[in-house]
C-alpha cells in the first residue's frame, strides 16, 4: 500500500505518523521492550506485543504517535496460540495504520485489556471473549455479548462442537421480568425497552434504569439477531460463496456498500485489479444504496419523533422505493443484490441503457425538490427543533474513543470519510464534498444524512455522465479472475469502506485454502451503538428513543 | 331543569303522557339514540375515516378492498376486534382494570347529553350545562390513570401518569378560556350560548358574518383549540400514548373488547371536544338554510375539527413530556388568564 512509506530519517520523533505515512521502525523503537517482533499484514505492519503490555503499547501509540482510532479488534485461535489483533488507525488520515498483535498461550489465553485506553475496546473484547474465548484481564465487564449467558463454549474456537445444537430456554436465560435489585431501596425504576418495542428498529434490548422519566443508566443488550455471519463466511469460498452474505448485514438497502467491503478486502488479499468501468458502476450503485439507506434512516428517525406512520415516513419510503426500482433494474434484486464480483460486477448496465439512465436522471432531478420538502416538514419545524437540538449530544473526543464513524462521527465534527481519506473505487476522480456538522446532537446527525444525500446525488450524476460516454469497446465489467482463489497462507489484511453507517471493515487471514481462515467483520453500527449510555444519560426517555433513532443502527449489522 | 326538545319530541311521538316516569322513559330513549349515533360515528371514524384521512396525507390509498370505498371494513373490523381473545394479565388490579375502559368511554358519551346538535336534537339543557360537560369530560383522566395503574405494566404506568399530568395542565387553560366565552354570553346554559352567537357581527360583500365567538375572539378560539388537542391527546400532545416511546401508554395491556372501548372512547372524546368547540365558538348547529339542517351543520363542524386533529397527527412532531408540561403551565395558562381578564375588561367597558 502507498501508506507504507519508507522510514523518514530526518523527522524521527516528531512525525512518526504523518501525512507521508507511518515510520514503523521509529514506532517500534518508541514501543520499546513490549514488542516481541514484527509481522507484515497487507494493510499495515503489525507489532507483536507482550500480553501484559497491551495497555502500554496502545496508549503509546494513541497518545504519542496519534493513532487515535481503534478500528477493530479481531481474535483467533491457532494451533499453538490465541491471538488478538488491535487494528489502529488515525482519524486524520486513516491510511496510517498499525496492527498490534497480542499472542497468548493456548493453555492460559489471558491478555491485558485495552479498555482503559480505548473505551471502544470494551465491546470488541467482549465479542472476542464470547466467540473465540480470549480472556481479557482487567476488563471491567467481561461477559458474553452476542450469545446468551448460559451458552457453552466459544463457537469460533477449535474444540467447539459445531454440530451439537444448543437450546437456551427462556427460563435458563436471564429472566426479563425479574425484579430489579435497586428497585426496593431507591427511587429508580428498571425498564426493559425491547427486544420487542416500536422504537428499537429491530430486536435490540435496552436495559434502562429510570429516575422518573429521566434515564439514569442504559445498557444495550445485543445479539438477538446473531446469525454467525463470520462463521458462514469462513465456510464459503472467496470466489463465489461469500458475496451474498454482506447483503444480509446491513439489510436496510445498504447491500452494495457492504458487498464493496468484502470485494475490497478480498481483491486486496488476492491482488485482483478491477476495470475502471466496473469501478464507476460500483461507485454509482453504491451511492444509490447510500441514498436509500439514508432515506430509511430519516424516515424511521422521524417515526421516533413524530410517532405513528406519518407523512415523512411514507415520503421517505417512497424515495427509497424509487431507488430500489432503479437497483432492481440494475441488479435484478431489490434488497439482497449480490451484484458485485471479485474483479468487477456481475453484469453490465441493463438494456436499453438510455431508459436506465433516464430513470436515474429522473430521480436525481426530482431529488432537490423532495429534499426541500423534507426541510420544510422536518428540519424547519420548531417542535422538531426543540426535540432534537442539544439532545443526545456526542462529544467528538468521546466519539473517537469509542471508534464512532460515519454520519454519526461527522455530525460531531469529525472530518472522517473513507471515500476521501482512504480512496477506493472511483471516488477520488469525482467532485464531491465530505459533509460535517458541529452540533453533535440528534439534529446534526439528521442534517448530515440529508446533506450526504445531496452529495451522493452529485456523485451519481457524474457517474451517469461518465457511463453514458464510455467507449463501447472498453466496457469491461470484470477482470480475469481465476476460478478458485487460494491466497498464500497466513496473508492477513484489514480493509474498510465507507458504508452507510460508517467504517465497514473486514479482516481476513487466509490459510492457503479457498476459504478464509478467519473472517472478521468490523460493523460500524456495533461501534456506534456502544456510546449510547454516554449520549442519553440524564436525558428523558423520549430523548433516549430519539438518540437511538439518530444513531441509525441496523441490528443485522450489530449482531451479524 | 328545562325540558329539552328531544325528550319532548319523543314523548309526543310515542304518545307518552306526563309524569316523571314517562319523562324518564322518553329521556332514556333519547339518550339511547344520541349515544348510539355517537358510537356509530366513532365506529366510522376509527376503522375507516381515520385510515382514509391519514392515507390522503401520506400519499397512500388505505382500505379499499371491502365494499364501496372500503366502507365494509367497519363491520369487518368490529367482528375482528370483538372476536379476539381478551387477555387479562395475572397481576392486574381488578376491578379497576375492568372499569377503566368503561369510565373513559362513558365520560365522553355523557358529555353529549347537553350538547345542542340542532334539528331539535338536544337531550338536556341544564342551566349549568357548560360546567357539567367539563366535569364529565375530565372524568376520563381517572379512567386513564386507573388503566395505567391497574395494568401492572411499567409502560402503562408511565402512560397513566403522563395522561394525568397532561390533563391537569391543559384542563385549567381549557376551562379558563371557556369562561371568557361565558363572560360574553352571560350564561352557562348551552342553548343560550348558541343563541348568543346568532346575531350578525358584520357584513362583508353582502355575506352576513355571524357573531360566533371564533370571530369575536379568535385568540380565545386558538387557545381553546390548542388546549383541546392536548385534552384529547393528539399530536403534538400525544405523549400519554407515544407509541414509539412507551409502546401504547395506558392501553398497552388491553386487548379485545377492552381495547375497543378504549379506542372508541378516545374517538368519542375527540368528537366531544369538537362538539364543545362547535358549541362555544362556532355557533353550534347554526348555518345557512332552514333550521332543520342544524344537525348537518353540526356534524360538518365536528368532523372538520376531527379532520384538524388528524392533520396535526400526520404532520406535527410530538413534544417531550417536560416541554408539554412547560407549554401548559407557563404558556397556555398565562395566556388563557390574560384572555379572561381582557375579555372581562372589554365586556365590562363596552356592555
Amino acid at each position: 500500500m502507498s501508506t507504507q512509506k519508507e522510514p523518514d530519517e530526518e523527522s524521527e520523533t516528531e512525525a512518526v505518523v504523518s501525512a507521508e505515512g507511518v515510520d514503523y521502525d521509529a514506532l517500534e523503537e518508541m514501543l520499546g521492550d513490549s514488542v516481541l517482533g514484527r509481522e507484515t499484514h497487507l494493510n499495515a505492519e503489525g507489532f507483536v506485543v507482550r500480553a501484559d503490555a497491551v495497555q502500554d503499547a496502545l496508549s503509546t501509540l494513541k497518545e504519542e504517535a496519534g493513532l487515535d482510532h481503534l478500528s477493530c479488534v479481531s481474535a483467533e485461535e491457532y494451533e499453538d496460540r490465541y491471538e488478538s489483533i488491535y487494528h489502529l488507525k488515525q482519524y486524520d488520515d486513516p491510511t496510517n495504520e498499525v496492527s498490534v498483535v497480542v499472542p497468548t498461550s493456548r493453555r492460559d489465553p489471558t491478555s491485558q485489556t485495552a479498555t482503559p485506553v480505548f473505551k471502544g475496546a470494551d465491546w470488541h473484547e467482549r465479542e472476542a471473549y464470547d466467540l473465540v474465548g480470549v480472556d481479557y484481564e482487567g476488563h471491567p465487564d467481561l461477559r458474553r455479548i452476542l450469545l446468551p449467558e448460559t451458552w457453552q463454549g466459544h463457537p469460533l474456537s477449535k474444540d467447539y462442537n459445531q454440530t451439537k445444537p444448543q437450546i437456551v430456554t427462556l427460563a435458563e436465560n436471564k429472566n426479563p421480568l425479574e425484579e430489579h435489585k435497586s428497585a426496593e431501596d431507591s427511587d429508580t425504576m428498571f425498564l426493559n425497552i425491547g427486544p420487542h418495542h416500536p422504537a428499537t428498529h429491530g430486536v435490540l434490548h435496552l436495559e434502562t434504569v429510570l429516575d422518573g422519566e429521566q434515564v439514569a443508566d442504559v445498557e444495550p443488550d445485543i445479539g438477538y439477531l446473531h446469525r454467525c455471519e463470520e462463521q458462514m463466511a469462513q465456510n464459503g469460498n472467496y470466489r463465489y460463496q461469500i458475496m451474498p452474505y454482506p447483503d444480509r448485514w446491513d439489510y436496510a438497502s445498504a447491500g452494495l456498500l457492504n458487498e464493496w467491503a468484502y470485494a475490497r478486502t478480498a481483491e486486496d488479499l488476492a491482488d485482483i485489479e478491477v476495470p475502471e468501468y466496473a469501478q464507476v458502476i460500483r461507485t454509482m450503485s453504491a451511492e444509490l444504496c447510500r441514498i436509500a439507506a439514508h432515506m430509511l434512516a430519516l424516515g424511521t428517525f422521524c417515526l421516533d419523533i413524530y410517532g405513528d406512520f406519518t407523512a415523512i415516513f411514507m415520503y421517505a419510503m417512497q424515495d427509497r422505493e424509487n431507488i430500489q426500482n432503479i437497483l432492481e433494474d440494475l441488479t435484478g434484486q431489490r434488497m439482497m443484490f449480490n451484484y458485485f464480483r471479485l474483479g468487477g460486477v456481475v453484469w453490465d448496465l441493463p438494456e436499453p441503457r438510455e431508459e436506465f439512465f433516464g430513470s436515474i436522471r429522473d430521480f436525481l432531478d426530482g431529488l432537490p425538490e423532495r429534499l426541500d420538502e423534507y426541510h420544510d416538514l422536518i428540519t424547519s419545524n420548531e417542535i422538531f427543533q426543540i426535540r432534537c437540538v442539544d439532545t443526545g449530544y456526542l462529544d467528538p473526543e468521546v466519539a473517537k474513543d469509542y471508534g464512532v464513524t460515519g454520519p454519526v462521527a461527522r455530525a460531531s465534527g469529525i472530518d472522517y470519510d473513507l471515500r476521501r481519506d482512504d480512496p477506493y473505487g472511483y471516488y477520488d476522480e469525482l467532485d464531491w464534498d465530505v459533509v460535517t456538522e458541529d452540533g453533535g446532537d440528534n439534529y446534526a446527525r439528521l442534517l448530515v444524512r440529508m446533506r450526504e444525500v445531496e452529495q451522493s446525488a452529485r456523485i451519481i450524476e457524474q457517474c451517469v455522465d461518465l457511463l453514458e460516454d464510455w467507449p463501447e469497446d472498453e466496457r469491461n465489467i470484470q477482470s480475469n479472475v481465476p476460478r478458485t482463489l487460494k491466497p498464500e497462507a497466513d496473508t492477513e489484511t484489514y480493509r474498510a469502506v465507507e458504508g452507510a453507517k460508517g467504517e465497514l471493515g473486514i479482516y481476513i487471514r487466509s490459510d492457503g485454502t479457498e476459504q478464509p481462515g478467519r473472517f472478521k467483520i468490523r460493523s460500524p453500527c456495533f461501534c456506534n451503538l456502544a456510546p449510547l449510555d454516554e449520549m442519553s444519560n440524564g436525558e428523558l426517555i423520549a430523548d433516549l428513543v430519539a438518540t437511538l433513532g439518530s444513531l441509525d443502527v441496523i441490528l443485522g449489522e450489530v449482531d451479524r | 331543569m328545562v325540558d329539552a326538545p328531544l325528550v319532548e319530541t319523543i314523548r309526543s311521538l310515542l304518545g307518552l303522557g306526563d309524569g316523571p316516569l314517562m319523562t324518564f322513559i322518553a329521556a332514556f330513549l333519547g339518550a339511547f339514540l344520541v349515544g348510539n349515533v355517537m358510537l356509530a360515528q366513532a365506529g366510522v371514524a376509527g376503522p375507516w375515516a381515520k385510515r382514509k384521512i391519514t392515507a390522503a396525507f401520506t400519499d397512500r390509498i388505505a382500505v379499499n378492498r371491502i365494499g364501496p370505498f372500503g366502507l365494509l371494513i367497519i363491520p369487518a373490523a368490529a367482528v375482528q376486534l370483538l372476536a379476539k381473545e381478551l387477555i387479562i394479565p395475572d397481576n392486574v388490579d381488578r376491578p379497576a382494570y375492568d372499569l377503566a375502559p368503561l369510565v373513559l368511554a362513558a365520560s365522553a358519551l355523557l358529555g353529549f347529553a347537553v350538547i345542542p346538535m340542532g334539528s331539535g336534537i338536544h337531550l338536556a339543557d341544564p342551566e349549568t350545562g357548560l360546567v357539567y360537560v367539563f366535569a364529565v369530560a375530565s372524568l376520563a383522566s381517572i379512567g386513564l390513570l386507573m388503566g395505567g395503574y391497574a395494568s401492572a405494566n411499567k409502560y402503562s404506568f408511565l402512560g397513566g401518569l403522563r395522561a394525568v399530568a397532561q390533563n391537569i395542565a391543559y384542563e385549567i387553560p381549557l376551562v379558563v378560556t371557556a369562561a371568557s366565552v361565558v363572560i360574553f354570553a352571560g350564561t352557562l346554559q348551552m342553548s343560550e350560548i348558541v343563541a348568543a352567537q346568532q346575531a350578525t357581527l358584520f357584513t362583508i360583500a353582502g355575506v352576513d358574518i355571524p357573531s360566533w365567538y371564533a370571530f369575536v375572539n379568535p385568540f380565545a378560539f386558538v387557545l381553546f383549540m390548542v388546549a383541546n388537542l392536548a385534552e384529547v391527546g393528539r399530536n403534538p400532545f400525544d405523549t400519554p400514548e407515544a407509541p414509539t416511546e412507551i409502546v401504547a401508554g395506558y392501553m398497552t395491556e388491553y386487548s379485545s373488547v377492552y381495547f375497543v372501548l378504549f379506542y372508541m372512547g378516545e374517538f368519542i372524546h375527540i368528537f366531544l371536544g369538537a362538539a364543545i368547540v362547535t358549541t362555544l365558538f362556532l355557533g353550534g348547529p347554526a348555518g345557512p338554510g332552514p333550521a332543520y339542517l342544524g344537525i348537518v351543520w353540526f356534524l360538518a363542524k365536528i368532523w372538520a375539527i376531527f379532520l384538524f386533529t388528524q392533520w396535526c397527527r400526520s404532520a406535527l412532531p410530538r413534544v417531550r413530556i417536560d416541554q408539554l408540561i412547560e407549554i401548559g403551565w407557563k404558556g397556555l395558562l398565562v395566556l388563557s388568564f390574560a384572555n379572561l381578564v381582557l375579555t372581562a375588561i372589554i365586556v365590562g367597558v363596552l356592555v
